[in-house]
């Protein structure tokens, strides 16, 4: 069987502290995969070393099949890999669908001389667009929004423009970093089908970082629990939800009374 | 990689086909409009406007690269003194090889002068963007502080250089017993280090500036400036000035478009420079390459709101017509003041409207009728 992201143990290193070691994680094409362990396990630190923020000191990184190691972030953007922020960064000052036609740039052809000169094929390349922006931003009904500045919006909008933005980059693989953080139960649950939903609509395989257990139990089909920045179980949720090492990553350490 | 084809045809409305041609029709219009009434108001009027022309020139070409994309460059003058000293100095001897004098009958609309013009224009434009280019690619890694240093350093280093030229040939025998090549002061070369007058400055570059082709660039700048802004390359450089790190996991080749925004600017820079130095009054210096200079255009740039091209354009006007009023009360001896007039309006800006005049929105967002949708 063939992977669509496809880890080999890599790892980076800063200064003495092993922030990420041996990660290998293999994901196969549709699947919903989630990340999930303590803060400061090193998750975050792993979407750097996918997306090329940081560059992995060791090991080999293969996105359907295309080597993806020592790429620069946006040569990474455009073989299929988009991602989101834990610490929402969008563009705070542009409006929500000048965020997104921001993404859609990658896949168009701009010319300085059909920019300047405001050809045929530039105009309907803009009027394509906004169309393909605005039909992105009505999947998470952020369509009445799309004039609005990009920082005015709620802290839930935020994160939900900062899944859209990522989708218009037209990713394979798409990473999510904690995309329910700080919503509320109602939206949360709201999330959950919203992802379902681009995930058959686009073909979307998915890697998810969150900190709400019941969330990542109730829509991932294999979980990779990292401590310390190594990998200590990976599995289906049922079997993660069960062992022990998760379980003591998570709880501490049992202590047996003699 | 990947590409969607966005040019399909469509249902989709697009923008109607007269944008593509009216715009630069009207700036036509207006240039020849400038040029036949601006007379009447008499010379000093026709002065303080080009004047203002060539730092609408300036503080849009800047703002491309300090407002657009976030890169904060001090040392913008620098580009427009290697522009126009490398206009003039292809249009100075040109003029002189060809007819031993570089007087230009004045009033003209567009004549041989004004054509050579435009060339040099065009020459200085060019060597000013490549010499963004040499700057830009190893220095836009550098961010924030770092890169002004780098920028006002390129400025000084310039200015020592146009120090070191060699002194300008007078007349056309003089031009023809001269080497190209050398630095000897008995005999010094014409080509190279250029006989562009040293310390002294560089004199009786032909003064063929006139409001026409002045405000033609005013609005060429605005439109390719506006053009630019409002397109996808344009919401590219923005994104790189809102979040480095994000624009470039979008796909968004930042290195390469912030080389690119500094050559765009440099280049306009360079116009503008060509603007300058042809003008009737002026002696090309050294100090011109600066950073008293390029703080002039900062200053407008800041006023304005960066990234804000009608911003610029008003604030141009605004800080030449103030420095043209302190000028005129010379007499009063108040011409010294004028720095801190600037300073004073620059504090009660801060203090009233930190972000310019405009913010990165444009006039026209102002105004109500007009307002574009969620503009505040």
């Amino acid at each position: 069987m063939s992977f669509l992201l496809d880890v080999q143990r890599i790892g980076i290193s800063f200064g003495g502290l092993k922030a990420v070691q041996d990660f290998t994680l293999q994901i196969a094409h549709g699947a919903l995969h989630g990340l999930i362990g303590p803060n400061g396990a090193g998750k975050t630190t792993v979407f750097n070393l996918l997306t090329g923020v940081y560059l992995p000191q060791t090991g080999s990184i293969h996105l359907g099949g295309v080597s993806l190691m020592g790429r620069k972030p946006f040569q990474i953007a455009a073989a299929g890999l988009s991602r989101t922020f834990q610490n929402i960064r969008l563009f705070g000052e542009l409006s929500v669908l000048d965020n997104v036609r921001i993404a859609c740039h990658l896949r168009g052809r701009h010319s300085l001389t059909a920019t300047v000169l405001r050809t045929s094929f530039y105009r309907r390349q803009e009027a394509a667009i906004e169309e393909r922006a605005m039909t992105l931003l009505s999947i998470f009904d952020l369509g009445d929004l799309a004039h609005e500045q990009a920082r005015n919006l709620s802290y839930g909008d935020q994160r939900r423009l900062e899944i859209v933005r990522a989708l218009a980059t037209v990713p394979k693989l798409i990473l999510l970093d904690e995309p329910a953080a700080g919503m509320n139960p109602a939206e949360k649950i709201e999330l959950a089908k919203s992802i379902e939903q681009i995930r058959k609509q686009f073909n979307l395989t998915v890697l998810l970082i969150e900190h709400d257990m019941s969330l990542v139990m109730d829509i991932c089909e294999r979980i990779t629990v990292l401590d310390y920045g190594q990998i200590i179980a990976e599995g289906t949720p049922g079997e993660i939800q069960s062992n022990p090492k998760v379980i003591e990553a998570y709880l501490g350490e049992v202590v047996t009374e003699s | 990689m990947q590409t969607l084809d966005y040019a399909i045809p469509g249902t989709r409305p697009t923008q109607p086909g007269w944008v593509t041609f009216v715009p630069p029709l009207a700036v036509l219009m207006l240039a020849l409009l400038m040029h036949y009434c601006v007379p009447f108001l008499g010379a000093y009027a026709e002065r303080i406007m080009t004047d203002m022309a060539i730092a609408m020139i300036a503080a849009m070409s800047l703002t491309i690269v300090n407002g657009f994309t976030g890169q904060f460059s001090i040392g913008h003058a620098a580009f427009m003194a290697l522009g126009g000293y490398t206009a003039a100095w292809c249009s100075y001897y040109f003029c002189l090889r060809y007819w031993g004098q570089t007087a230009v009958v004045p009033g003209t609309l567009f004549g041989t002068h004004q054509l050579i013009l435009l060339c040099c224009a065009l020459i200085g434009g060019a060597v000013a963007a490549g010499a963004g280019w040499v700057v830009g690619l190893p220095s836009l890694r550098l961010r924030g502080d770092y890169l002004a240093i780098v920028t006002l350093g390129f400025g000084e280093i310039l200015r020592v250089l146009f120090q070191q030229t060699n002194s300008q040939a007078l007349s056309k025998p003089e031009l023809a017993n001269r080497p190209l090549f050398g630095s000897d002061p008995t005999n010094p070369g014409w080509v190279f280090p250029p006989g562009v007058g040293g310390s002294l400055g560089f004199t009786d570059i032909p003064k063929s500036t006139n409001l026409f082709l002045c405000y033609l660039l005013v609005g060429l700048t605005f439109l390719f400036a506006y053009r630019l802004k409002f397109s996808s390359l344009g919401r590219a450089l923005l994104s790189i000035r809102e979040d480095e790190i994000a624009a470039e996991a979008m796909g968004v080749n930042v290195t390469r478009l912030k080389v690119r925004a500094f050559m765009f600017a440099a280049f306009f820079a360079g116009i503008a420079g060509t603007l300058y130095a042809h003008q009737s009054g002026t002696t090309l210096r050294p100090i011109d390459s600066g950073f008293i200079r390029s703080f002039d255009i900062v200053i407008m740039v800041v006023l304005g709101g960066l990234g804000s091209i009608s911003g610029a354009l008003l604030a141009a006007v605004i800080i030449t017509g103030v420095t043209a009023a302190l000028l005129g009360l010379t007499d009063y001896g108040l011409l010294p003041y004028r720095m801190p007039v600037f300073a004073l309006v620059l504090i009660l800006m801060m203090i009233f409207r930190p972000k310019g005049l405009f913010g990165v929105h444009e006039i026209w967002d102002y105004l109500p009728q007009f307002g574009r949708k969620g503009a505040k």
